[in-house]
């Protein structure tokens, strides 16, 4: 299996970039949304967007639906460069691998 | 996919491509579903007014049943609202925000039109409001790339004025009712295609 060393480290993980690829085609997605389109658990998933947000590719915000509390999560344009260029880097690895 | 604690297991370039591919083709399937419901919910409605008011007006020959019509947003619009938040709340994006502004136009149209008609009932009412309601879904279908949404469009406003010119009187309110069919059996193709 061939390895990606220069791949951004933060978006070349499976539910990083799986979190990302949903935030790309929307304006903004629950947690329940994004929990249940990964399939992930609920402590990975908040491990994985805490990554995320540190490295500044998405906010988070925090708050209340009622009673219940209610996680939305927003990608920014630092996390759309990165996911762009990011994909831009696994097609010219895809087409020089060919 | 794989749900292991730490999950950043290495992938090849393709497996990448093929997650981004995945989880955008699931945003897209949410969107239909959740377009689908929509179309079930609003054809069902136009279905079973339109069939009221004509039994209404067939029996009675009360033009002032016509009034019901208005009726159908303010009941239409809250069990759209209470649809939207039932189970996962899908999110939005640039497409379903068009597919917003497109039926609430539509809306807008067929308000006003209505409104217009009570005072001076013009002959091509129902041709109008069914050729604008198929353009809006055909609109919609095109938005969303779904063939049975653009052909039910198509088949509705297209149709629905043709026949709407055929048909007089009241006879013209089960274009409507055929409408609100073609609507809602766009929905139900649309939400077996993607379950």
């Amino acid at each position: 299996m061939t390895m990606f060393p220069k791949l951004d480290p933060i978006l070349h993980s499976e539910l990083r970039l799986a979190v990302m690829s949903i935030l790309i085609g929307v304006d903004e997605a629950d947690f329940t949304y994004l929990k249940k389109q990964t399939g992930a658990t609920s402590g990975n998933l908040s491990v994985q967007i805490d990554k995320l947000m540190a490295a500044g590719y998405i906010t988070v915000e925090k708050g209340f639906k009622g009673k219940v509390p209610h996680t939305t999560c927003k990608i920014t344009t630092a996390g759309q460069e990165a996911f762009n260029k990011y994909v831009e880097s696994l097609k010219e690895y895809l087409s020089a691998s060919k | 996919m794989d749900n292991s604690n730490e999950q950043n297991k290495e992938m090849t370039a393709q497996e990448s491509l093929d997650l981004i591919s995945e989880m955008l083709n699931n945003n897209r399937r949410c969107i239909l579903q959740n377009s689908a419901k929509h179309f079930i919910l609003w054809g069902a409605l136009l279905l079973v007014f339109s069939i009221a008011i004509y039994e209404l007006l067939h029996v009675t020959r009360d033009l002032r049943w016509n009034l019901l019509w208005f009726a159908m947003p303010v009941l239409g619009f809250p069990l759209a609202r209470l649809l939207g938040k039932k189970g996962t709340v899908v999110p939005q994006n640039v497409i379903s925000v068009q597919l917003h502004y497109i039926w609430l136009a539509y809306c807008a149209f067929a308000v006003v039109i209505s409104i217009v008609a009570m005072f001076e009932m013009p002959s091509c009412i129902t041709l109008l409001l069914v050729a604008l309601l198929g353009f809006a879904e055909c609109s919609s279908g095109l938005l969303l790339k779904n063939w049975p949404i653009i052909i039910g469009g198509f088949i509705l406003g297209v149709g629905g004025a043709v026949v709407a010119m055929l048909v007089r009187s009241e006879a013209q309110l089960l274009v409507f009712a055929a409408g609100g069919l073609i609507l809602a059996a766009t929905g139900l193709i649309v939400k077996s295609q993607y379950q």
